[in-house]
């Protein structure tokens, strides 16, 4: 955990995301232009909030296998670092939308509602709910080993129920979000194959960062655990 | 986290009215809008970045303070 | 020989201990039965709840259109269900919960009270269709697959809440919780189901099989979640 290979091909991905990211040539789409760029900025987001909730159940399940302390903080840690990217990949979904393909000057996009009525939205904003409960839960319980048991079920649970909700959802609505079958950006139809180059390793980039720091957070915990002992 | 919650919020509504008052004099009233709208929208991009970057150093800074509030007890 | 009686031997203490789970699930399912029967205010509380909301609504609104209708009417299934499966294992007392632990497997224990839940839950979704249709109109075309949709609906929602209500008791918290970690959970079905229903309105619309079926396996996930996760919820 304390060896930090990672944390510098953290910091590579993330300044080789930056400078390729905007200055290799992108696709020309009529509506996007050159936003298309901010696939390795605002999707990154989501995908990253995806992975460190994801290592949060992991290790949700560790937790009710062994009753290791441990595992409960680490679980917490990832899906509080989870909720704060996914509400980054919020807010950059709102700027970015509002320029692009949901634009104000478009009457149909007048109110808030119609914005929120957008799938991919209702997709992640389940998820981050999700995470929210989780927290307030966690919150309701003074016992410490009662808190990790009950909130590693209710983790694991809501995890089970989220993923089917991410796939049944978007397609029951309709979307003007790009990459309408199916998950955005999971198929690459849409995407060239330029962008993948810059993609994946944005993604991976975004993601160590992530994990980085929930690693300095789980240490905190590890030591403020270690003091009340 | 209810402090962060909070300020992100006020971020995203703050960028979203901004965004729709910006929207509200139509295509030729310019300002912010035409900003973003230039140079083949790229400053969307930039506002995106800078979003991320200001969420993640407000994040790291309420991490830095809560560390030092240990380290004094 | 031998192997083939060891085999015989092997299938009959599993047949038998199929049987013997069977048994306690009906045995623990039978108790929450008697106790609803023996203590009615609880279960006249629900038909109270249900009643009112629907008066409110008709006093409010008469008449709906069919979309407004379909809404309401699953908004009001999902109330309804928080209020009818909150109590489920809040009414357990600490050492009645001991005494269960000691005669019953944690997974049968669970079974038994989404079995229960599912059919107060039935009851109550038919209930309130009645009541819809009686003061709100009836604007539904198909009847029959409606029906249906309202009882695996309302099956669907018991589950879940069932399993909140546990996590919510072991947290000695009160519904109020349960609402908050039930909802982001719920938001796919309810979806779904108003998404089927709103095809039994119209005539010209037709129901996919494969949303049912989705439906259905959502539910199936749910209870072996349950079943997987309930013990770790028992245990203290």
């Amino acid at each position: 955990m304390y060896r930090s290979w990672w944390k510098i091909l953290s910091v590579v991905l993330l300044v080789y995301t930056f400078t390729a990211g905007l200055l290799l040539k992108v696709p020309h789409l009529p509506a996007l232009e050159e936003t298309i760029r901010n696939l390795y900025f605002h999707v990154c987001m989501w995908f990253a909030m995806m992975i460190l909730f994801t290592v949060s159940v992991i290790n949700g399940i560790k937790y009710l296998r062994t009753f290791n302390i441990r595992y409960d903080i680490i679980s917490r840690q990832y899906a509080t670092t989870g909720i704060v990217l996914g509400l980054l990949g919020y807010a950059t979904g709102a700027i970015w939308m509002s320029y692009t393909w949901a634009d104000p000057n478009n009457p149909a996009f007048q109110s808030f509602g119609a914005l929120a009525r957008e799938p991919k939205l209702i997709g992640t904003a389940v998820a981050l709910l999700i995470y929210f409960a989780y927290l307030v839960l966690r919150d309701s319980i003074a016992d410490m080993d009662k808190r990790a048991r009950i909130s590693a079920v209710y983790n694991i649970f809501a995890y089970a129920m989220l993923f089917p909700s991410i796939w049944i959802v978007p397609r029951l609505l309709p979307s003007l979000h790009p990459g309408q079958e199916g998950n955005p950006a999971m198929n690459f139809k849409d995407v060239d194959s330029s962008m993948r180059v810059v993609f994946y390793p944005a993604v991976i980039g975004w993601t160590l960062l992530g994990v980085w720091i929930t690693t300095i957070k789980i240490r905190i915990g590890l030591l403020k655990e270690k003091k009340w002992q | 986290m209810k402090k962060s919650a909070k300020i992100f919020f006020l971020l995203l509504t703050g960028i979203l009215s901004i965004g729709r008052l910006a929207a509200q004099g139509g295509e030729t009233s310019g300002g912010l809008d035409q900003t973003m709208r230039s140079s083949g929208r790229i400053y969307v991009v930039v506002a995106v970045m800078l979003t991320i970057l200001a969420g993640l150093i407000i994040y790291l800074i309420r991490l830095d303070r809560k560390i030092t509030r240990l380290e004094k007890e | 020989m031998t192997t083939g009686s060891q085999n015989e031997y092997k299938k009959l203490t599993t047949k038998f201990s199929v049987i013997r789970s069977l048994t306690q699930i009906w045995t623990l399912f039978k108790k929450d039965l008697l106790l609803e029967i023996r203590q009615q205010y609880s279960f006249y509380g629900i038909l109270l709840y249900i009643g009112a909301t629907i008066f409110v609504l008709f006093l409010g609104i008469d008449e709906p259109e069919e979309k407004v209708w379909n809404g309401l009417f699953w908004v009001i299934q999902l109330f309804i269900c928080i209020n009818a499966v909150a109590k489920s294992f809040l009414q357990e007392s600490r050492g009645r919960m001991l005494y269960f632990y000691s005669i019953a497997s944690p997974g049968n224990f669970v079974l038994a009270k989404l079995l229960f839940n599912t059919l107060l839950m039935v009851v109550m979704s038919l209930l309130s269709l009645l009541l819809f249709s009686l003061f709100l109109g009836y604007p539904v075309v198909r009847t029959g697959p409606f029906v249906g949709l309202v009882l695996l609906g309302g099956w669907s929602l018991s589950l879940i809440f069932t399993f909140l209500a546990a996590i919510a008791a072991r947290a000695q918290q009160n519904a109020a919780i349960m609402a908050v970690l039930g909802f982001p959970l719920i938001v796919p079905q309810l979806i779904l189901l108003m998404k089927i229903s709103n095809a039994t309105f119209n005539p010209l619309l037709s129901l996919h099989a494969s949303n049912i079926l989705l439906l259905g396996a959502l539910d199936v996930l749910v209870i072996l979640l349950a079943v997987i996760l309930f013990p770790f919820l028992w245990k203290d």
